[in-house]
C-alpha cells in the first residue's frame, strides 16, 4: 500500500483568520482543513476523504499559542498536543487535559497533532474529549456569518460528526477556571504500553461534592455520565459512593465490539477506571 | 507541480513535487534512502526525520509543509567512516539487527539528548515511543541511548 499516491488536491496555506474564512466560504464542501494531518492523511490515503483543497491552518499566527486570562485558558487551533504537555498551567490547573495529552498517540506524532484536530475529527476514542467534557470547555468557532461559542457537550453529533457548518472552523478551545481545590484526571486503558487508541478512557473532575465523569470509546461520541454526579450528594462513605458511581457506568454508555475488544470488556473496564480515577482524586485508599 | 526551498542536512535545497506528495516519498526520490517507508500511516516511525530539531514522521507530513524548514535525515548524522557518537553506541551495544528501525531510533535519540543530556529511563522510553522495533526487544536500544549520552558528554569535554 505504501506507494499508492494520495488523491490529488491543491495545497493552500492562509496566513490570517480572515483569509482562512474566505477560503472556506468560497470552497465550502471542497476544502478540508489540516492542522497536524495525523487524522486527515490516513483518511485521504484510504480515499475516505477526497478534498479538492487542503488548507493548512498552521500558517495562521492567530491560531497559535496557549494564553491564560482571568476566565481560564485559551488554546489556539494550531497548538500541538506536545505544547499542552509542556504547559505548566495546564498540568497544574487542568490536569485531566494534561494527562490526556500525555496519553494521546506517541511522542513524535504529538509534536504535530493538535487539540483542535482531535475534537474536529470527532472520533469516539478521541483522548482529549472526556477531559474537555468534565472541565466544561467551550469551542470558539468562526464562520462566514460570524463567531459563536459551542459548549463542548454540544459539539459532538455522532461518529466523525460535529456541530460545525461547512463554512465554519475552530479558532480556539477555552477552558474555564475551576473552583479552588478542584482536581481532575484522565486514565486510558489500552492494549500495549506504547501508542494505541483507547479501549476505554475515563476523565473525572472533583470539586467538593461536585463530581463529573466522562468517557471515550464507549459510545458514538465521547460522553458525560451525569448520573454519577448525583451519587456524591447522597448518603454513605466515600468508598460506598465510589462503588455506586461505578454501578452507574453500564447504564450511561453503549459500547461496541470491534477489532480491539468486546463491548462487555469495555463496560467492565469503564467501571474499573471510574473507580480508580475517583479513588485517586478523592484520596481514598483501597 | 510546486517548488520550495528548505535545508536538508545543512545544505540549502530547492525541491519540486506535487501537492499530494508526502515528505517521506520526496526525500526518498531525492536520494535520502535512510528515510524508510514502513507503514506509511504514522505507526512504525521508521520514516522519522528531524524538522527544526523535532522528530517528525515524514509519512504524516506533506512535502509542501517543509517550506523553509531545516530537515535532518540519518544521512546528515554521520557516515560509516565517521559515525556519530550515537551511531557508534548503537553498533557497540548490539542495538541494530535488521536495521530497519535504526534511522528512526537514532534520530529520536538525537532529539532527546540535544535537549536532555542526562535522561532517565522514562525519558528514553517516552522519546522512543514513536518507533517500533521488531528485532531487538528494545533492551539493547535502551542501553545504547544511555551509552550515547555518555559518549556525547565525553565528546564535549
Ligand atoms: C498512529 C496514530 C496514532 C494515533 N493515536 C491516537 C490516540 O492515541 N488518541 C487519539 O485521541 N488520537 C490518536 N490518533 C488520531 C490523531 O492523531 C488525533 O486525533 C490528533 O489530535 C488529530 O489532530 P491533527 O492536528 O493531526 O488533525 P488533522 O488530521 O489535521 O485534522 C483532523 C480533522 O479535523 C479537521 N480540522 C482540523 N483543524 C480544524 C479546525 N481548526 N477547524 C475545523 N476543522 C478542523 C480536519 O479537516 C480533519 O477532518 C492517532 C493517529 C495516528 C495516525
Ligand atoms: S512509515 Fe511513517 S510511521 Fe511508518
Ligand atoms: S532492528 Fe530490526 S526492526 Fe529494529
Amino acid at each position: 500500500m505504501t506507494g499508492v499516491p494520495l488523491p490529488e488536491f491543491d495545497y493552500m496555506r492562509p496566513l490570517t483568520v480572515d483569509e482562512l474564512s474566505a477560503i472556506l466560504a468560497k470552497h465550502k464542501g471542497e476544502a478540508r482543513l489540516m492542522a497536524g494531518g495525523t487524522d486527515l492523511i490516513p483518511l485521504m490515503r484510504e480515499s475516505v476523504l477526497r478534498p479538492k483543497y487542503v488548507v493548512d491552518v498552521k500558517g495562521v499566527k492567530e491560531l497559535h499559542g496557549i494564553t491564560t486570562h482571568d476566565g481560564g485558558v485559551t488554546i489556539g487551533a494550531a497548538v500541538t498536543v506536545n505544547e499542552i504537555v509542556e504547559s505548566e498551567i495546564i498540568r497544574k490547573k487542568f490536569t485531566a487535559l494534561w494527562s490526556a495529552a500525555k496519553e494521546l498517540s506517541d511522542q513524535t506524532l504529538r509534536s504535530r497533532a493538535t487539540l483542535a484536530g482531535n475534537i474536529c475529527n470527532a472520533s469516539p476514542a478521541a483522548d482529549s474529549c472526556p477531559s474537555l467534557l468534565v472541565l466544561g470547555a467551550e469551542v470558539e468557532v468562526v464562520g462566514a456569518h460570524g463567531k459563536r461559542k459551542i459548549p463542548i457537550a454540544e459539539f459532538f453529533k455522532g461518529v466523525k460528526r460535529t456541530a460545525l457548518a461547512q463554512d465554519e472552523f475552530v479558532k480556539a478551545v477555552h477552558i474555564p477556571n475551576q473552583p479552588a481545590g478542584a482536581k481532575s484526571l484522565y486514565s486510558k486503558w489500552k492494549r500495549s504500553w506504547g501508542e494505541d487508541v483507547a479501549l476505554v478512557g475515563v476523565a473525572a473532575l472533583v470539586s467538593g461534592k461536585k463530581v463529573r465523569v466522562a468517557m471515550s470509546s464507549v459510545a458514538p461520541t465521547p460522553v458525560l455520565v451525569p448520573e454519577i454526579g448525583n451519587v456524591f450528594y447522597g448518603e454513605g462513605t466515600l468508598e460506598e459512593k465510589i462503588e455506586k458511581a461505578a454501578a452507574c457506568v453500564p447504564g450511561g454508555i453503549c459500547p461496541i465490539n470491534d477489532v480491539r475488544c468486546q463491548a462487555e470488556y469495555r463496560t467492565h473496564m469503564a467501571a474499573v477506571l471510574t473507580k480508580r480515577v475517583l479513588r485517586e482524586l478523592l484520596g481514598v485508599k483501597k | 507541480m510546486m517548488e520550495i526551498t528548505c535545508v536538508i542536512n545543512g545544505a540549502a535545497r530547492k525541491i519540486a513535487f506535487e501537492p499530494n506528495e508526502k515528505l517521506l516519498h520526496v526525500l526518498r526520490r531525492e536520494g535520502y534512502f535512510g528515510v524508510k517507508d514502513g507503514c506509511c500511516e504514522g505507526h512504525c516511525g521508521t520514516c522519522t526525520v528531524l524538522v527544526n530539531g523535532r522528530p517528525v514522521k515524514s509519512c504524516m507530513m506533506f512535502a509542501a509543509q517543509a517550506k523553509g524548514k531545516e530537515i535532518v535525515t540519518i544521512e546528515g548524522i554521520g557516515t560509516v567512516q565517521k559515525p556519530h557518537p550515537i551511531q557508534r553506541a548503537f553498533a557497540e551495544e548490539g542495538a541494530v539487527q535488521c536495521g530497519f528501525c535504526t534511522p528512526g531510533m537514532i534520530l529520536s535519540t538525537k532529539a532527546l539528548l540535544d535537549k536532555t543530556p542526562n535522561p532517565t529511563e522514562d525519558d528514553v522510553r517516552n522519546a522512543l515511543d514513536g518507533v517500533l522495533c521488531r528485532c531487538t526487544g528494545y533492551h539493547r536500544i535502551l542501553n545504547a541511548v544511555q551509552t550515547s549520552a555518555k559518549y556525547l558528554k565525553e565528546a564535549k569535554k
